[in-house]
């Protein structure tokens, strides 16, 4: 199995006015083809920032501080300011040109908001074709809406509608148009941003077995960022619990949901309610995430840890191998 | 109904058929009187105007520029037709259609070379502009006219506006084939004289023709504002776009430029600049225009600005679309509407200026025909209750402002999809 994507010691850093904020510290992550990572987390915790970093669209302040991301290439890529060779690719060396080649032909991505993620201005027939002219500019108009209808039906749109603008479309319809445009190009790998956040849980659950579906269709690697663990059991292979910008358990969803390992990750799982026990009082993990800009030494989750030892407040533990196969970074496995 | 449907627009909607009329409402009647009987009241006037007129050719020229004017409908209709039968494709078409109107200027230039004295030389000009303009009128009503009636009111007045303002072009460039007396001989009458059945605007305070001035009037006007108005789009709105998506250096001097005109009060800025300029219709429409530039800047800037922070421009940057793109198809159509607001309202700001310029003394000397003069002029006059000077005058540079007004109002709702229903 090769890797779709390899991140190493990926930093990306906010310079506000208070000072640095280091929103991604030091991730290690790889990702096989044709699999779903989901990344979860408490808001803040750097899963947004480390989907976008992907994408080299870290919002201003931010920017990559370090580290490499390399993704997989079959073909080499033609690109005006210098061709892009088949195989690994580190896209933090990569232009601007070569980026903007690569995005969405090879990477695409799905915005939390499908309300105002689409031109008003443009018809979603012409979506399609300034996605696909932008390039394969040797394309026909006439082509390219074709192809879009093609993948519009597929999402369960009709075709016809092709010709409609934006606001004419509910927002679940908008998402899935969103996805059939990410879709259009065949890219290898599907960053997805709280997809179906904003939208009600029938159509969040129509959502999902269509990009179930289409992953299925077009072999995509996915990674799937949430803050909802309900659709992560639902779709992902394995799970990234993200605290504070650092990975702190990888596993298979299967061991994640069955025995998690990090403190932060049991914590997090107790606090989903259970609907089917009754009067069950909500668990929530008490005290608030560091702030960014001051970190504390140590395990950032040393404060809210109820397993907390004295190493835990000077030494970052590292990512080790846990006992169920995955991934995980507390001081309590490492001890050996 | 005729299965070519080589006459369609209005006229297709005005072919008599027993349904079309079946079940109208009484108010439907109403709208359709008024206009044919204002068309055929417009008609009727010009022809009348033009058998009394000064140069003795004013019917001549009128039913010229009527006869270009429908063969430019004619060469439409018959492009359109080539195309609905699929013999070519609707660019070659529209070459073909340019060809032909290229092909009849050249024909009217040869003949009135050939058949007209030295002396009436440049009607050619006449004759072609004025042909043209009906043209285009009526190719508003043919082509564009049933596309806009399906966007509902702001259609309508896009075509009311869009025809009122070329309408009174038309008239400019005929003016002075069909005016009575010649706009400048003084003494046509007595001054200050009131409408009259010979004279029926009255006269200036010199014994001009006021009718006559009138008519030969909006010239200068048109001139202006259209090339102030043009000036100030193509710097404001590029400018506009430019400072807000770069940002940074280059927005803050833009900028700043753009705030140091503002600060000063208009019409002084443009009474220093015309003064500078010197008189003359394109320093006029310079010093107007440099008034008017920074409100476009501000609009689209700020437009601009919230734009491209918004969703669809990430997801456009996220689909690898190129920045001219991103620019040309995301940004710019956006914010555009708002700028075609201003424009409209520009148009009608820009002839009050021009009127306020002449006010001064900085428009046009007595023998230019200038509804901006006449105003100014009648103003002075309007205490002792000479009411006509004002009045005429004032209503055609209202018509005007309104035309500017309905056709960019209703341009900027089109524009916009979501107002479009």
């Amino acid at each position: 199995m090769t890797n779709a994507l390899r991140i190493q010691d990926l930093t990306v850093e906010y310079k506000t006015r208070r000072g640095v904020a280091r929103a991604v510290d030091r991730v290690q992550l790889s990702l096989e083809e044709n699999r779903t990572l989901g990344l979860a987390g408490e808001s803040g915790c750097g899963k947004s920032t480390l989907g976008r970093a992907i994408m080299r669209l870290v919002p201003h302040p931010g920017q990559v501080a370090g580290g490499n991301i390399y993704i997989n290439i079959d073909d080499d890529i033609p690109c005006k300011k210098g061709d892009i060779p088949k195989g690994e690719v580190d896209i933090t060396g990569l232009n601007e040109e070569q980026m903007r080649v690569l995005r969405g032909k090879e990477i695409a991505y799905i915005f939390q908001d499908p309300m105002t993620s689409l031109n008003p201005m443009l018809t979603i027939g012409n979506h399609f074709i300034q996605m696909i002219q932008a390039h394969n500019p040797e394309i026909e108009k006439e082509e390219a809406l074709d192809r879009g209808k093609e993948v519009l039906e597929g999402l369960g749109i009709l075709p016809e509608r092709v010709t409609d603008y934006p606001h004419q479309f509910s927002g679940g319809m908008r998402q899935r148009v969103m996805i059939g445009l990410g879709m259009v190009l065949r890219p290898r790998l599907l960053i997805s941003d709280e997809p179906t956040t904003s939208l009600d849980v029938i159509v969040e659950a129509q959502i999902l077995e269509q990009m179930a579906e289409l992953k299925k269709t077009f072999n995509l690697t996915m990674i799937l960022i949430t803050h909802n663990l309900g659709v992560l059991a639902q779709t992902a292979d394995d799970i990234a619990i993200m605290y504070c910008g650092r990975i702190v358990e990888l596993a298979s969803t299967e061991n994640l949901f069955e025995a998690p390992q990090h403190p932060y990750a049991q914590a997090l799982l107790l606090s989903v309610p259970d609907v089917t026990k009754p009067n069950k009082k909500l668990v929530w993990i008490p005290g608030a995430p560091p702030d960014l800009v001051d970190p504390i030494p140590g395990c950032m989750f040393n404060p809210r840890c109820p397993m907390a030892m004295d190493i835990c407040k000077t030494q970052v533990p590292p990512l080790i191998e846990s006992e169920t196969g995955g991934l995980v970074a507390c001081h309590l496995y490492g001890g050996k | 109904m005729d299965k070519t449907k080589l006459v369609s627009g209005i006229f297709f909607q005005l072919t008599p058929k027993k349904e079309a009329f079946e079940g109208r409402s009484g108010k439907w009647w109403f709208a359709l009187l008024i206009l044919v009987g204002l068309a055929l009241a417009f008609i009727a006037g010009l022809i009348l105007v033009a058998v009394g007129s000064n140069s003795g050719m004013g019917l001549q020229v009128v039913t010229g520029t009527f006869i270009i004017g429908f063969l430019v409908l004619g060469g439409r209709a018959g492009s359109r037709y080539v195309v609905e039968q699929g013999v070519v494709t609707k660019k070659r078409a529209f070459a073909w259609f340019i060809g032909f109107c290229l092909i009849t200027t050249i024909a009217v230039s040869v003949a009135s070379f050939v058949f007209l004295p030295a002396s009436a030389f440049d009607l050619w000009f006449v004759l072609v502009t004025g042909g043209f303009t009906l043209g285009v009128m009526v190719i508003v009503l043919y082509d564009f006219y049933p596309v806009l009636r399906e966007r509902g009111n702001p259609g309508l007045a896009v075509t009311a506006g869009i025809l009122l303002v070329l309408s009174i072009v038309y008239m400019t460039f005929i003016a002075y084939w069909i005016v009575p007396h010649d706009p400048f001989t003084l003494d046509v009458g007595r001054p200050l004289a009131p409408p009259s059945s010979s004279l029926p605007f009255g006269t200036t305070s010199l014994g001009q023709d006021l009718f006559s001035r009138t008519i030969a009037g909006g010239a200068i006007m048109l001139q202006v504002a259209v090339v102030s108005v043009i000036v100030c789009f193509f710097i404001g709105v590029p400018a506009g776009l430019g400072a807000a998506y770069r940002g940074g250096m280059v927005d803050r001097v833009v900028s700043l430029l753009m705030d140091s005109i503002f600060a000063f009060p208009g019409l002084v800025l443009a009474i220093a600049i015309a003064a500078m300029l010197g008189p003359g219709i394109i320093n006029m429409a310079i010093s107007i225009a440099v008034v008017y530039v920074p409100s476009y800047y501000r609009v689209i800037r700020s437009q601009v600005l919230s734009i491209k922070e918004l969703p669809y421009v990430e997801a456009a940057v996220v689909m690898g679309a190129r920045d001219w793109e991103i620019l040309f198809r995301y940004v710019l159509p956006n914010a555009l509407p708002s700028a075609v607001v201003i424009l409209s309202i520009n148009f009608a700001d820009a002839i009050l200026t021009a009127a306020g310029l002449t006010f001064v003394g900085l428009g046009f000397p007595i023998d230019v025909a200038d509804w901006g003069y006449d105003l100014t002029a009648g103003w002075g006059v309007l205490v002792i209750g000479k009411w006509w000077l004002m009045t005429f005058p004032g209503i055609m540079i209202v018509l005007l402002a309104l035309g500017f007004t309905l056709a960019g109002e209703g341009l900027s709702e089109i524009l916009t999809p979501k107002l479009r229903e």
